[in-house]
């Protein structure tokens, strides 16, 4: 398991950040055009990137992608997304791909893109992610096909999110982000009733970011949940749902460490 | 208002908000004595309207208090550290 301690604290941090902006379940639809517009124009002031953690959309469709492209088209900053279940909802997702896609989105589902940033280069493992509640209390994968099947929906999700930050360690990236829709931890969700814990995300997600290594995790999804949590392996944990962050963005500076190309190893950098 | 039957009433008006034309699952229901409580935020004003009206509409004769907020579209006024 790849240390998840800060840099700061594993004395290889020179004191650079990558400036991450992130925010949820924003939920566009044609009557809420132009709405986050004004404050994302003001990234290229104060991020590096922009993360859109799922729930884009009201019900999936293209007319309410469109809106959301329009809200990010040429802001000035690189756009990651994952998409959410809405995104889902009206089996349109490939479609709602195209168009975030052609709006100069990056949406990702079990890959991962790298970018350049000032100091070193930011590394985004993205997967939507899926339900089925946390360790002690989970749903096994017995019984009827139909539960088997939701199940195994759980753990290919988490294998998408593992793969894609082992490719992101791999490339020695100086930053390295989860981005998922469903929550990996029960810590954001507090607020929301417990009984609904198991709909609202999965420790196989946890899981695969403390097998990996990440340097953060960011999710949506829990609208009645709280912005901070940490994984079992110390990987920080924030909830940006747009009601949760109470703002346009949610924004982080997150340090940048120095790794060798190979299993996220920390180096020194002199 | 009778518990057993505002209880499938308040279940049916939840089903209601999660359906297709809605899809709205960030709103809370709950009992609190004889009324019904509404939380949550909501991206704009127009959908906040919506929601109070389909209440109006699925609980109708049920007291229905209403705390539901619209989301703030303003950017951050400061960063947090992660050092």
């Amino acid at each position: 398991m790849t240390s998840a301690a800060s840099p700061a604290f594993s004395g290889k941090w020179d004191g650079s950040v990558v400036r991450v902006a992130a925010v949820g379940d924003i939920h566009l639809s044609p009557d809420c055009r132009g709405l986050l517009r004004p404050s994302f124009e003001t990234l290229p002031l104060c991020a590096d990137l922009l993360l859109l953690a799922g729930d884009l959309t009201r019900h999936g469709t293209v007319p309410e992608a469109q809106v959301v492209a329009e809200e990010v088209r040429d802001l000035g900053v690189p756009v990651v997304a994952v998409l959410g279940n809405h995104d889902y909802h009206s089996g349109q997702e490939a479609d709602v791909t195209g168009v975030l896609t052609e709006a100069g989105v990056t949406v990702l589902e079990g890959d991962h893109v790298i970018l350049p940033v000032a100091g070193g280069t930011v590394g985004v493992a993205g997967a939507k992610g899926f339900c089925g509640g946390f360790a002690g209390r989970s749903a096994g994968e017995f019984g009827e096909r139909e539960m088997k099947e939701f199940v195994r929906a759980a753990h290919r999700a988490a294998e998408g999110l593992h793969r894609a930050l082992t490719e992101v360690s791999a490339d020695g990236c100086a930053a390295r982000i989860a981005l998922t829709h469903f929550a990996p931890v029960p810590d954001t969700l507090a607020g929301e009733p417990v009984e609904l814990y198991p709909f609202l995300g999965s420790y196989l997600l946890a899981e695969a970011i403390d097998e990996a290594g990440a340097d953060l995790a960011v999710h949506g999804h829990a609208h009645l949940g709280t912005e901070h949590g940490m994984t079992a392996g110390g990987v920080r944990v924030r909830n940006v749902a747009q009601p949760v962050i109470g703002r346009a963005f949610a924004l982080y500076h997150l340090p940048l460490a120095a790794r060798t190309p190979d299993a996220g190893q920390t180096s020194d950098r002199t | 208002m009778n518990g057993g039957e505002s209880e499938y009433r308040i279940a049916r008006f939840r089903d209601r908000l999660a359906r297709e034309d809605v899809a709205e699952l960030g709103v809370r229901v709950e009992v609190r004595g004889e009324a019904i409580l509404l939380t949550g935020t909501l991206p704009t004003a127009g959908r906040r309207d919506e929601i109070l009206r389909l209440a109006g509409a699925e609980l109708a004769g049920i007291p229905v208090r209403a705390d539901l907020l619209v989301a703030c579209a303003d950017p951050p006024d400061r960063p947090e550290d992660l050092s």
